[in-house]
């Protein structure tokens, strides 16, 4: 079973495989295309179940790496593509092709009819390429390859219905935004390369990185500088505050689109790079600071948004926002596992959301949740699954959005102990966030399905292509929680599944030992050989990887506690349909700032788009046409001019003068010479006397 | 016997035919002034024979003069063809008429 995943390069380029097909054939086709996506992307989940399964009951295993050199620059450096299988890579795999698969499925009743379906799946299976490239790449270059891949698919579905201008504009915007994160991304990774290069000529490969970080072979400047930048890209990318204005705009794209890119796979992409490069990570207290703090007030203020949403999807996005925050913060308290492992039941449960919420937008016909209410009757199917991704959402006990966030806030917790406020900062507004997560999802949910109807259409209930992903979503949005929770076994569960060999169970972090260790008053040379084992004597060093979890009933209370707060404090509001004023928007100076959105989108247009468009862009403008052209166009002018002067003086003056004047000198001695040529014997008899005479006189003068 | 007198006549012939060949039109008078420098030419042969070579049993220089007779009366005969053709052609023999070899 081993060689599976050698083979984990096909599950990559199947769907590159349909997406080429789709576009060449698909038109054609019965199914316009979609039957080859689907049936790719079902090999593919096939494939992936297969790795995760291998990878999951033998863990924690040795990563399998597999690379050609692709040089095309040459120089003294190698270029790989290659593919690196882990735990992480098969946890990351087998989340990106369930629900793209799932969304391929979905897609195809949802889409029916659409204007460019075979485009649609195309791009589908494409961006499911991009995503799966840059998860399982084992060189950083090509995981930016990847990144940028999936950020031209995220642009293209955004504006997928491009005859609406607003829709470009949400393209335009993601597109800008995360570009500027990427700019980061860039110089961070070659940042990163260039403390590698005097130890390998495979700078950019991963896996050298991580142990080249752990080993403590890359300077302090490389680290802190590099992860910065890094970071910079997953804000952009995966919508952290401020950065985070592209993502709810990202919801003009089609329902599915949402679901598959804008929710659980590319935004994570951030979060997944920040765990791919988790021991460089590790080695810096500013960078792990700097990533909590961003953290902690996305996952906050992102949710508060939420609250004043109309749009059930806006919601969604805000929610998603908050989400990713929850992960970054992960990261940033040393919760590895926790971080990944709330990425993979946010991937399940808000893809759910989505598509559960694309199913009744596909009922009712508007967005709006003010204009919906009563579906619970009309649409039990959707009803349900929605429920349980709320549920998951909210992290209500049992569900598999309540282990995994219940994760990060122990992660906190230790991290609180350690010494950092950072982990005090993730707990308490982690849980104070819960509650917002709870109350506005709860508030949809009342409006949603509670009351009277109050659309114009009668709602019915979706078909079977889309109840059935909705269902195996369902499912996984509960099950997927168990694989790191208090009834998993000591081996195998989620955390050896994504532990590596270098965050093995003793590693701990390099400041956090020095720390402990100064604190005990050992300075000097001593402080790396004897700080484990000084600290072990206190508490112990905190640990990278945690264990399996325990139950911590003081957090269940509180957790518990929140969430019967919230609901009830929802169901006072809306229990009985929409009330005459929204209590979430009468919060007077609060939701005037809630509604500005912090003001980050009047602020970004005011003093971003609008100088560079009017400013920049015409300074650009006039640089281009005038400054350049004119230089060009300059140069030109007087290429022409040395050219006709070189013409008439040296050509037609100098040169032919040159040859002509030789002509005519010819002639016109010639013509004076033929003279000479008389035809008259005597007078040449004559000449020959007269030079006879002349040579004899000469010669008796000489003698 | 002083070689002055036949030499002082040989420069006279020589000259005369000098003059003749470049001032005269007529053909057969330039042909005829030719055959005055040839003339002045055997005289010097035979002169200078008699003054230098006094002993000399061939004779050379009278022999040589012999030789330029016969040929000399060979060359009246091919010249004089050529005057009477040019005057079949042009009913002329003035030199300055026969110019077909100019520019």
């Amino acid at each position: 079973m081993d060689v599976l995943l050698d083979y984990a390069w096909v599950v990559v380029a199947l769907p590159l495989l349909s997406s080429a097909l789709i576009t060449a054939f698909g038109k054609r086709l019965p199914g316009k295309g979609s039957e080859l996506g689907i049936a790719s992307l079902a090999i593919s989940w096939l494939l992936a179940v297969g790795i995760a399964w291998e990878t999951f009951v033998n863990s924690p295993i040795e990563p399998v790496e597999r690379a050609i050199d692709w040089s095309p620059l040459g120089g003294g450096f190698v270029l790989e593509l290659g593919i690196l299988v882990d735990g992480l890579t098969a946890v990351m795999m087998l989340l990106v092709t369930t629900v793209s698969f799932m969304v391929h499925v979905y897609s195809r009743e949802y889409m029916h009819g659409e204007v460019r379906f075979t485009y649609f799946f195309a791009m589908l299976s494409l961006f499911t390429f991009s995503m799966l490239l840059l998860v399982v790449s084992n060189n950083l270059l090509q995981a930016v390859i990847g990144w940028e891949l999936v950020g031209l698919c995220s642009y293209l579905l955004i504006g997928f219905y491009w005859e609406d201008k607003s829709n470009q504009d949400a393209g335009n915007k993601a597109f800008m935004t995360t570009k500027f994160g990427d700019v980061g991304l860039i110089v961070g990774v070659i940042v990163l390369s260039a403390g590698m290069f005097s130890m390998t000529d495979t700078p950019f490969n991963i896996l050298e990185i991580n142990e080249a970080a752990a080993a403590g072979q890359l300077g302090t400047t490389t680290v802190v500088l590099g992860m910065l930048l890094i970071f910079l890209g997953c804000i952009s990318k995966s919508g952290q505050m401020p950065l985070h204005v592209w993502l709810p705009d990202a919801m003009a794209g089609p329902t599915p689109v949402s679901a598959l890119i804008h929710a659980a796979t590319m935004v994570t992409a951030g979060v997944f790079l920040l765990a791919r490069l988790f021991p460089v990570v590790a080695q810096s207290q500013a960078v792990m600071t700097t990533i909590a703090i961003f953290g902690v007030i996305t996952l906050f203020f992102g949710g508060l948004l939420a609250l004043v949403q109309d749009d059930l999807k806006k919601i969604l996005a805000y929610s998603t926002i908050s989400q990713l925050g929850y992960m970054v913060a992960a990261i940033g308290v040393g919760g590895y596992t926790a971080s990944i492992f709330h990425l993979f039941t946010h991937g399940f449960f808000k893809a759910l959301l989505f598509l559960a919420a694309g199913s009744l937008i596909h009922a009712v016909h508007t967005n709006n949740i003010s204009e919906m209410g009563g579906l619970a009757r009309a649409m039990p199917h959707t009803f349900w699954t929605f429920i349980v991704g709320s549920l998951a959402l909210a992290g209500f006990p049992l569900t598999a959005g309540f282990f995994s966030k219940d994760e990060i806030l122990i992660a906190g917790d230790i991290w609180a102990d350690a010494g950092f406020f950072t982990g005090s900062l993730v707990y308490w507004i982690g849980l104070a966030a819960a509650f917002v997560t709870t109350f506005y999802m709860a508030r949809a949910c009342f409006l949603i399905f509670a009351g009277e109807h109050r659309g114009h259409h009668t709602p019915h209930e979706s078909g079977k292509l889309i109840l059935a992903p909705l269902m195996v979503l369902a499912v996984l949005s509960v099950a997927s929680g168990y694989l790191l929770s208090p009834f998993s076994p000591e081996q195998p569960n989620f955390e050896t599944w994504t532990a590596t060999p270098i965050l093995d169970a003793e590693a701990s972090y390099p400041f956090v030992l020095e720390a402990e260790a100064s604190a005990l008053g050992v300075i000097g040379d001593g402080v790396q050989a004897s700080g484990p084992v000084l600290a072990a004597e206190k508490e112990g060093p905190v640990k990278v990887l945690h264990g399996v979890p325990t139950w911590h009933p003081d957090l269940l209370a509180m957790v518990l506690v929140l969430f019967s707060a919230a609901v009830f404090l929802a169901y006072r509001f809306y229990g009985k349909g929409l009330p005459e004023k929204d209590p979430t928007l009468s919060m007077g100076r609060f939701t005037d700032i809630l509604v500005a959105k912090y003001g980050f989108d009047d602020f970004g247009y005011r003093y971003i788009v609008v100088p560079v468009r009017d400013k920049l862009s015409a300074a650009a403008s006039y640089s281009s046409n005038v400054l350049i052209d004119g230089v060009v166009a300059g140069v030109g002018r007087a290429t022409k001019n040395v050219a006709t002067t070189t013409y008439r003086v040296v050509d037609q003056q100098m040169i032919d003068g040159g040859i002509n004047g030789a002509a005519f000198s010819a002639a016109w001695w010639s013509e004076k010479l033929k003279r000479i040529q008389s035809g008259d014997v005597q007078k040449y008899a004559g000449v020959l006397v007269a030079g006879t005479i002349v040579l004899v006189l000469a010669f008796a003068a000489v003698r | 016997m002083s070689p002055v007198g036949p030499l002082l006549l040989a420069t006279f012939l020589f000259c005369a035919g000098v003059y003749g060949i470049i001032a005269r039109r007529n053909a057969v008078l330039v042909l005829l002034s030719v055959e005055l420098m040839l003339n002045a030419v055997n005289i010097n042969l035979v002169t200078f024979q008699n003054l230098i070579f006094p002993d000399d049993p061939a004779v050379t220089g009278q022999m040589f003069a012999l030789f330029i007779i016969g040929v000399a009366a060979a060359e009246v005969g091919v010249g004089l063809a050529i005057v009477f053709n040019m005057f079949r052609n042009r009913a002329s023999v003035d030199v300055d008429d026969a110019d077909l070899m100019r520019w």
